[in-house]
């Protein structure tokens, strides 16, 4: 082991060592510093080219330049910004921040969404779902970023920002929404003909409940939840968790996630006054959260019976979405002082940037205002990121499923849920270890067009803005930076891969 | 057991109750804040593309757009150009007079109550500052003799002086005298200076300057030590001035020091986030003849040109003036309530002929014979489709679109009109390959004549123009070579190619700026091209202050050019400015910086 790590840590430097010489090399040919003063009729010309050629050593030959630069690295200096003179450290300090603001939510989402339409795929193998499942994933595998970008931008921040306007919900929409909710379901559930149209029918029945409650209620207007939507969808949640956790049999951890639930819709009240009296942060949210998952594992072991840490894992599981549910109400209740606010005018989806300018009236608003910023490039990165999980996922549910230990699972009369949950999609994982790590580590590198098309000024901004500015110690900082990440990438998931699956050795 | 737990989760389900049954019923955004965000209705937003990075737009990086819009919003200034690139002097904030043209005397005084928004009196102290990092006569370092420290800043060791500005002009000048009130300034050239009036102007504050340099409290006292260490020559205390100046002004977000951000204009800065906006509020102080038209201004960046026109089409940005291409003004010609103008920019492309690399257009290819050199290139330049560029290239995107038919003038500016009606530019106004045809058979060259044409590459206007112009010029009887390169702009002058176009970048009117261009040897001389009499008139020029002798002059240049057939002006680059017209009214974009910014005073919002 401890021979792998260091035959693996020194191959891994030379490998960093050889990209910067030839990244920098390469930026070296491909940038023109001076290329601004080329066409320039300043009668200063002369000078200021001597100046900036003097000040970027630029008669020096590349490699002693490179030299000059990696011997800055040790001390931590990563060079200069030459136009504004910033110092590249700084300028990576925010510009991390930045892309992890913007790509965090996106991942996560991303990864919950693929490997969920993954298994549910793999489940329909060859079905109708499948297929769509798998025409839609390659058609969003291949688009664009910039021309997703555009699009969302035109309908979903300019064409819904209008339609708030004058918000009405045309007929169509209702028979949209209730053949689009009755197909996906009934075609994702499957059976039997009368099954498929008993799913289908509820399944309409619920999208053109919350179409119309939508409707009736001016939402788009007046957004929020109210007690009784809590109660409904706490419930809902509560029952859909432990089915998939431990089964509807389990009656302890339904009444363990059933209780979480009334807990969350008694509480509705109270938590208002918590939001009045208490001056709200993310510090606080996410300790409320913790306290939250707490509660949870409090209440399912005061359910107990002879498993109850799976009873406790249940009611856990339930009382963070239901905890979520009363956080978005109180958001919610915002929306109407936010969207008429002097500098938001009715449009409260933005196409660019991280926040509205000078827009500063308290934690709420300022949450919906990052909301309504981070929407769109969320969108984008999660429609053109799930598609490579859901593929991933979809191909190792399929190994597993064949496997022998699948067929002993359900010869020895274990439930379909128990064989999906515990046997298969666990198993299903495992691959996945190894991707999931290489694209976390990696999105510190940024998004280079997303965060350019939405004016977010993260790492891949500074790499593509420098570049085309023709400053190369931020391009070389990225690059080195990146070059780091994804050694150790690799390295973090050969290690998760053979911790997890036994299977697997490291070896010297 | 069983029967506890259930009693347990009674008892917690209705304490949870109980606590419930005392909230109130509603609860609506407690701490919110009034929610309206300040003066709202009279704010607008203006997109831009590059964020603001140094308060000092005069030392050698600090000066770009990105820059100096901001500045012109907040700091006046004692004359600035008009949207007819006309210079008009700004009276209310100070004077100036030409005392004797020889030696060339000017005399500036500041007007009386102009004060820095943290309430000192702007004065000559002010204008002294600027012209000592401006002459460079103080120095004591060369400019490419500079050691740069690690934030890219001039090393100044042992009292060493480097002000480190990016201004030519003021070198021949003498230290300036400075009045017994403080208010004026008296300016003496060593030799006549054409482009005397644009070459002096308030910069940053001198007494911040000389605060934060030599450590004073005292705003007066501070002036007064820097005025005796300029006066003086004092390198021990200059060394730290010129330090302060070229790195104390750099800042990306709202500096803590708010003396490091004072204004004497229209406008104050009130906040700024590190790449994403700057903030800008009227200033209550300022009396001038400028005031701000908006209360609240803020610049918004963005880089990405088709982002911005989203921007302004879901009402994040109020005002943008992106480069114009053919996306751009499409898209932004199809959005409602959106009032577009189209311009020209300070930039314009041209056409030059090589004369000193041996090819087509060199008389030593001819065995020194110039008169069939000339006949080559006028035929060149006579079968040069100008009219058709601009038909099919900048008339889509500019409102009466025109040839450029000056090489010294940009259009619209003064004495344009002039210039054109006698510099003999005529001669080439319309494309005639058969009468190219004609000369070149005059001439006894054979064609077809290889032309090795250079270009940028990844450039779609400049691939179109090579389209345009190849079919016709074959008619004539040239082979356009496509020398196209991505490395155009350090290829500039080498010889490998015949003919080349591409844009030159004016910044002022300055008539003294294009002798390097066209006078023999000049740094912009890129093609050759060497004539006496054109340097002796550029000689002349340059000492010449009256604005008609300049004109005159001017044309007398000119005509030679075209007379030797030197290549052609095509067109200025069109530009393009957009406002949302609920929000904005009185927008009128300049041809050079500021472009949009320009006339803010005029700006107001629709009733």
């Amino acid at each position: 082991m401890f021979m792998f790590l260091t035959r693996r840590l020194l191959t891994s430097a030379l490998v960093v060592l050889i990209s910067t010489l030839v990244m920098y090399v390469l930026v070296s040919i491909a940038i023109d510093p001076l290329e601004d003063l080329r066409a320039s009729t300043d009668p200063n010309k002369e000078a200021l080219i001597a100046s900036r050629t003097n000040a970027l050593d630029l008669n020096t030959p590349v490699l002693l330049r490179y030299l000059d630069w990696l011997s800055g690295i040790p001390r931590g200096y990563l060079g200069v910004n030459w136009q504004t003179n910033q110092q590249v450290t700084e300028l990576l300090s925010g510009a991390v921040t930045t892309t992890l603001q913007l790509v965090t939510v996106a991942a996560l989402l991303a990864i919950m969404l693929g490997v969920f339409v993954g298994i549910v795929s793999a489940l329909r193998q060859y079905s109708g779902f499948d297929y769509s499942l798998t025409l839609l994933s390659f058609l969003l595998y291949s688009l664009p970023t910039f021309w997703v970008a555009v699009l969302l931008k035109q309908f979903l921040a300019i064409e819904f920002n209008n339609f708030l306007d004058e918000p009405g919900i045309a007929w169509w929409f209702y028979v949209v929404v209730i053949l689009a909710s009755g197909i996906v379901t009934m075609a994702a559930v499957g059976g039997t003909a009368r099954k498929r149209l008993q799913v289908f029918g509820i399944a309409a029945g619920a999208g053109l409940v919350a179409v119309a409650y939508m409707d009736l209620t001016d939402f788009f207007v007046t957004p929020g939840l109210g007690i009784i939507m809590v109660a409904v969808l706490g419930i809902a949640i509560a029952v859909g968790v432990t089915g998939l956790s431990t089964g509807l049999g389990d009656r302890r951890s339904l009444y363990a996630a059933l209780t979480v639930a009334v807990l969350g819709v008694v509480l509705y009240y109270p938590m208002l006054y918590v939001w009045y009296y208490i001056e709200v942060n993310w510090l606080i949210i996410i300790g409320l959260g913790v306290l939250t998952v707490l509660v949870g594992l409090g209440v399912g072991l005061v359910w107990g019976g002879p498993d109850k840490w799976t009873v406790a894992r249940t009611a856990a599981l339930t009382a963070v979405p239901v905890a979520m549910l009363l956080f978005v109400d109180r958001l919610l209740s915002s929306w109407d002082s936010f969207v008429d606010n002097g500098l938001i005018r009715g449009r409260p989806i933005s196409t660019s940037g991280r926040r509205t300018p000078n827009f500063d009236e308290g934690f709420w608003l300022n949450t919906l205002d990052l909301f309504g910023h981070l929407l769109l490039p969320t969108v984008t990165l999660v429609l053109i990121s799930f598609a490579s999980y859901s593929r991933y996922s979809r191909a190792s549910t399929l190994e597993v499923l064949n496997q022998d230990y699948m067929r002993t699972a359900r010869a020895k009369g274990l439930t379909e849920r128990t064989v999906i949950m515990r046997h298969a999609f666990r198993n299903a994982l495992i691959p996945l270890a190894s991707i999931v790590p290489v694209d976390i580590i990696t999105l510190v590198g940024g998004a280079v067009i997303t965060e350019r098309i939405f004016g977010w000024r993260g790492m891949g901004f500074l790499f593509a803005d420098s570049l085309e500015k023709n400053i190369i110690d931020p391009v070389m900082a990225y690059l080195l930076i990146v070059a780091i990440l994804a050694v150790v990438a690799n390295f973090v998931a050969d290690l998760m891969y053979a911790v997890l699956d036994p299977r697997i050795r490291v070896n010297a | 057991m069983k029967i506890r737990r259930i009693t347990a989760a009674a008892t917690a389900v209705a304490l949870a109750a109980a606590l419930a049954a005392c909230a109130p019923p509603e609860d609506e955004d407690g701490g919110d804040g009034d929610g309206n965000g300040g003066n709202a209705d009279t704010s607008i937003t203006v997109g831009w593309n590059q964020p603001f990075y140094s308060y000092n737009s005069d030392t050698s990086n600090g000066n770009a757009t990105a820059n100096s819009i901001i500045l012109y919003l907040m700091n006046s200034g004692l004359n600035y150009y008009d949207a007819n690139q006309e210079l008009i002097a700004d009276e209310s904030f100070g004077s100036y007079e030409l005392l004797s043209e020889d030696p060339l005397t000017v005399e500036y005084t500041i007007a009386d109550g102009v004060e820095w928004s943290d309430g000192t009196p702007v004065d000559a102290s002010d204008l002294l500052l600027a012209w000592a990092a401006g002459s460079g006569v103080v120095n004591t370092v060369e400019a490419d003799a500079v050691e740069r420290d690690e934030s890219n800043y001039p090393v100044l060791d042992d009292g060493a002086v480097f002000f480190d500005s990016s201004s030519a002009g003021l070198g021949f000048t003498d230290i300036p005298e400075i009045s017994e009130d403080g208010k004026s300034l008296t300016l003496t050239y060593s030799e006549p200076f054409a482009d005397w009036e644009v070459q002096l102007d308030v910069g940053v504050p001198a007494h911040v300057t000389a605060m934060q340099a030599l450590d004073i409290e005292d705003p007066q006292e501070a002036k007064d030590a820097l005025v005796d260490a300029i006066t003086t020559e004092d390198a021990a205390a200059l060394s730290p001035i010129a330090n302060f100046w070229n790195s104390g002004y750099d800042f990306t977000e709202l500096p803590d020091d708010p003396s490091l951000y004072l204004s004497n204009g229209a406008y104050v800065l009130t906040d700024m986030v590190d790449g994403q906006y700057a903030t800008l509020e009227a200033n209550d102080g300022y009396t001038g003849e400028r005031p701000a038209g908006i209360e609240t201004v803020t610049v918004s960046w963005n880089e990405d040109p088709n982002a911005q026109v989203q921007q302004l089409e879901n009402g994040e940005v109020d005002l943008m003036g992106p480069q114009a291409t053919t996306d751009i003004v499409d898209a932004l010609g199809g959005i409602d309530g959106v009032e577009l103008e189209t311009g020209v920019e300070g930039t314009y492309e041209h056409l030059d002929l090589v004369f000193n690399n041996g090819g087509p257009f060199d008389p030593a290819t001819y065995g020194g014979d110039e008169a069939t050199a000339l006949a080559v290139r006028q035929a060149f330049l006579t079968a040069l489709p100008r009219q058709d560029i601009i038909d099919r290239l900048i008339a889509p995107l500019q409102d009466g679109a025109e040839v450029r038919d000056s090489q010294l003038i940009t259009p619209g500016a003064p004495g344009y009109d002039e210039i054109i009606a006698d510099n003999g530019s005529d001669q080439y106004s319309e494309s005639d390959p058969a009468a190219a045809q004609a000369i070149l058979a005059e001439a006894g060259v054979t064609a077809p004549i290889d032309v090795r044409t250079m270009f940028a590459a990844d450039n779609v206007r400049r691939d179109n123009i090579f389209n345009i112009i190849q079919p016709v010029l074959a008619e004539a009887g040239f082979n356009l070579v496509d020398a196209r390169n991505a490395d155009w702009g350090s290829k500039l002058g080498d010889g490998t190619y015949d003919a080349v176009y591409f844009g030159w970048q004016s910044t002022s009117t300055a008539v003294t700026e294009s002798q390097a261009t066209f006078g023999t040897g000049g740094l912009n001389n890129l093609n050759g091209f060497s004539d006496p009499e054109v340097d002796a008139l550029f000689d002349q020029l340059a000492v010449t202050t009256d604005e008609d002798e300049q004109i005159d002059i001017q044309t007398q240049i000119d005509t030679i050019l075209f007379d030797a057939a030197y290549g052609l002006t095509l067109f200025q680059f069109p530009s393009v400015a957009a406002w949302n017209t609920d929000r904005l009214e009185g927008v009128e974009p300049a041809p050079l910086n500021p472009t949009i910014f320009y006339g803010y005073w005029n700006w107001s919002v629709p009733e």
